[in-house]
């Protein structure tokens, strides 16, 4: 019964240009989009353009990322960067400081890290060089794996829109449980000589192959169209996406038993699914958000899911050991959604 | 072939089918005719064993379906009054699929019976609403159950349609199988049930074959249309004749004369529109006993 179930579900997937396209080519679009916006590591894009005027004999090297644009005078740089030609702009002086010149309304997270490098290599070049030993070495703590050296922007879209799209599956399986209640095709499956459980099985097993299928095919065009390594355990990778299907698969059955009718579930599911996504960092990393932003993501899977995927995709040597936080995590709010929607689940 | 036993459905406060007791004999089509409300469909459910009884047993060909549901739900065939099947698959797909729920299945068969052979691998999406309902009906046949459960499996659809399905019952019914049909389409159940049972508040309130329903429950009447104050038109008429009202048609079979019962009437300052003599039918057994018409019902 459960053969029969899975092909004519995936039958009725591959005929629903709809529902393919919800989870299988709209995370694609997402990915390319979200992978082209952001921007880290060796993956950094051609290097920034910084005006530069200089009334001194002085040579600012400025680093990986930045290419130097001389400018005729200082009122050159300051218009260059008001008007938004170059991301920032150093005028030196005869006398007296430089001056870095920078957008200040510009977000901390985008301006920080320019206005630092620029004022390093403005101390650097104008410090007289003294030898003397490393005084800083940039270490992980005991326990945490090393990152790739090149990590790409894809290591964290492709996991990011995975994870999103791959809880949409919560609202198709609602939805499959609504449609075949409206048509009466569920009062036939209780009519058959099968257990209730079973066709409860038989209507979930369906989705959590078709789940399997989309995130390997999400990972695996990460993999070989955008460059995504896997720095940990191939092997962590698989069990940790097969509970993150488990646990939209559950979702799906807590949707279906409070949810409603196909409408009520088409109007309501997404908007709860987008929220959760974005609380739990799918769509910005938690990295970036304020420490009561980054605590609240724990209250949904997806961040368990993200910090997982983060681990074994970036930090080298992850083993399923080192990922168990995060499948039990996701595999306890599937226990807890799948109780919930079995206590509400109405098969009559 | 189905023997319900003081079969009942609670939901909270309100009894929807009451203490039931009914046979279906093997190789009978059996008519359930009832308003709507009356409990029809509950009774198919929990026949079925799509919904749990409140109280009483079904056995399906001896079979407790209780204690042995899978056995006994193996010789049944449900035929939703919903389309259910799915759209976007063959008719192919679909009956392998439901039969596939049964472990045992005959597509070609099944496709035989309703006339879709030759449309069986194209999407149900293009099919008329006729052929879709027919489909409907193969996907409850096609694991060939001794027992085929249809529910209005005429509604909505074209005549042709509703013929070809007509004669799809008849045919079944040839072959032995048994069938157990509810519909809004007094002449269906009148041409094709051996028995008749009409259902009302939960309750069998008649059961037998159309002549003896009639016979027992039709008498010729007169058909009177009225305007005016209706209620004290019909106190009037009772003083003189058995009267059933539906809306503004009152049906009377006077004790004695007919004169007595129009004078009642006028008298309460109430006019007769129309007045016509109605033969007995299954329709009119309907409305003595039911107080309604099938179709208003």
């Amino acid at each position: 019964m459960i053969g029969a179930a899975i092909r004519k579900d995936v039958q009725l997937l591959l005929r629903d240009r709809g529902r393919l396209l919800s989870l299988f080519f709209l995370p694609v679009i997402f990915m390319i989009v979200f992978g082209s916006m952001f921007k880290f590591g060796p993956d950094q894009g051609a290097p920034r353009p910084v005006a530069m005027w200089s009334a001194r004999d002085l040579t600012i090297p400025l680093g990986e990322g930045f290419t130097a644009q001389p400018m005729p005078s200082a009122d050159a740089v300051r218009h260059a960067v008001a008007a938004g030609d170059t991301i920032a702009g150093l005028v030196v002086p005869a006398t007296g400081p430089v001056e870095l010149v920078i957008d200040l309304a510009g977000p901390i997270q985008v301006r920080g890290p320019i206005q630092g490098a620029l004022t390093a290599a403005v101390m650097h070049a104008m410090a007289p060089p003294i030898p003397m030993p490393a005084m800083i070495e940039v270490k992980s703590p005991p326990g945490v794996a090393r990152p790739l050296d090149d990590i790409s922007s894809f290591q964290v879209t492709v996991p990011g829109n995975a994870v999103l799209f791959g809880f949409f599956l919560a609202m198709t399986v609602a939805m499959t449980f609504a449609s075949e209640r409206r048509t009466g095709t569920w009062k036939r499956l209780l009519a058959a000589p099968v257990p209730r459980w079973k066709a409860l099985v038989g209507t979930l097993v369906p989705y959590i192959v078709i789940g399997c299928v989309q995130l390997t095919f999400l990972f695996g065009l990460g993999a070989f169209a955008f460059g995504m390594k896997v720095a940990g355990s191939l092997l962590g990778l698989v069990v940790l996406s097969f509970a993150v299907v488990l646990c939209a698969v559950a979702l799906g059955l807590l949707f279906a038993s409070v949810g409603g009718t196909e409408k009520q579930i088409g109007s309501t599911a997404p908007v709860v699914l987008l929220v959760m996504g974005l609380v739990g960092g799918c769509m910005f990393p938690r990295l970036l958000m304020p420490d009561f932003m980054m605590k609240l993501g724990h209250v949904v899977p997806h961040s368990w899911a993200l910090d997982g995927y983060y681990d074994v995709l970036v930090r080298q040597g992850t083993s399923l050991a080192d990922l168990a936080p995060s499948i039990g995590a996701l595999l306890a709010f599937a226990g807890a959604f799948a109780a919930l929607g079995l206590w509400r689940f109405r098969f009559e | 072939m189905l023997a319900l036993r003081g079969l009942g459905k609670d939901y909270g406060d309100r009894t929807a089918v009451q203490a039931l007791d009914l046979d279906v004999v093997r190789g009978e089509i059996l008519g359930l005719l009832g308003p709507n409300g009356a409990g029809k469909t509950t009774t198919i459910s929990m026949a079925c064993g799509v919904v749990t009884p409140t109280r009483g047993t079904v056995a399906i060909g001896g079979v407790d379906l209780a204690k042995d549901p899978f056995t006994a739900k193996a010789r049944l065939g449900l035929v939703p009054q919903d389309l259910a099947i799915f759209e976007d698959l063959s008719a192919t797909e679909n009956l392998n699929y439901f039969g596939a729920l049964y472990g045992t299945r005959d597509v070609d068969w099944a496709l035989d019976v309703v006339g879709l052979r030759d449309r069986a691998k194209e999407p149900v999406k293009r099919f008329s609403g006729g052929m879709k309902r027919r489909l409907n009906i193969a996907c409850g046949l096609v694991h060939k159950p001794d027992l085929l459960v249809l529910d209005e499996p005429t509604v909505g659809v074209d005549p042709q349609s509703r013929n070809h399905i007509f004669e799809t019952v008849k045919a079944l019914h040839a072959r032995g199988m048994t069938v157990i049909y509810t519909s809004h389409y007094m002449e269906e159940a009148e041409a094709l049930c051996d028995r008749v049972a009409i259902i009302d508040h939960g309750a069998i309130v008649a059961l037998g074959t159309v002549g003896e329903l009639v016979a027992r429950h039709a008498g010729k009447g007169i058909e009177l249309e009225l305007a005016g104050d209706l209620d004290a038109a019909v106190r009037a008429a009772e003083a003189h004749a058995t009267v059933t009202r539906d809306g503004a048609v009152v049906r009377v079979e006077p004790k004695g004369h007919l004169a007595p019962v129009l004078a009642a009437i006028e008298a309460t300052g109430a006019t007769i529109a129309r007045i016509e003599s109605r033969e007995a039918t299954l329709e009119t057994a309907f409305l003595a006993l039911t107080g309604r018409t099938l179709r208003d019902a």
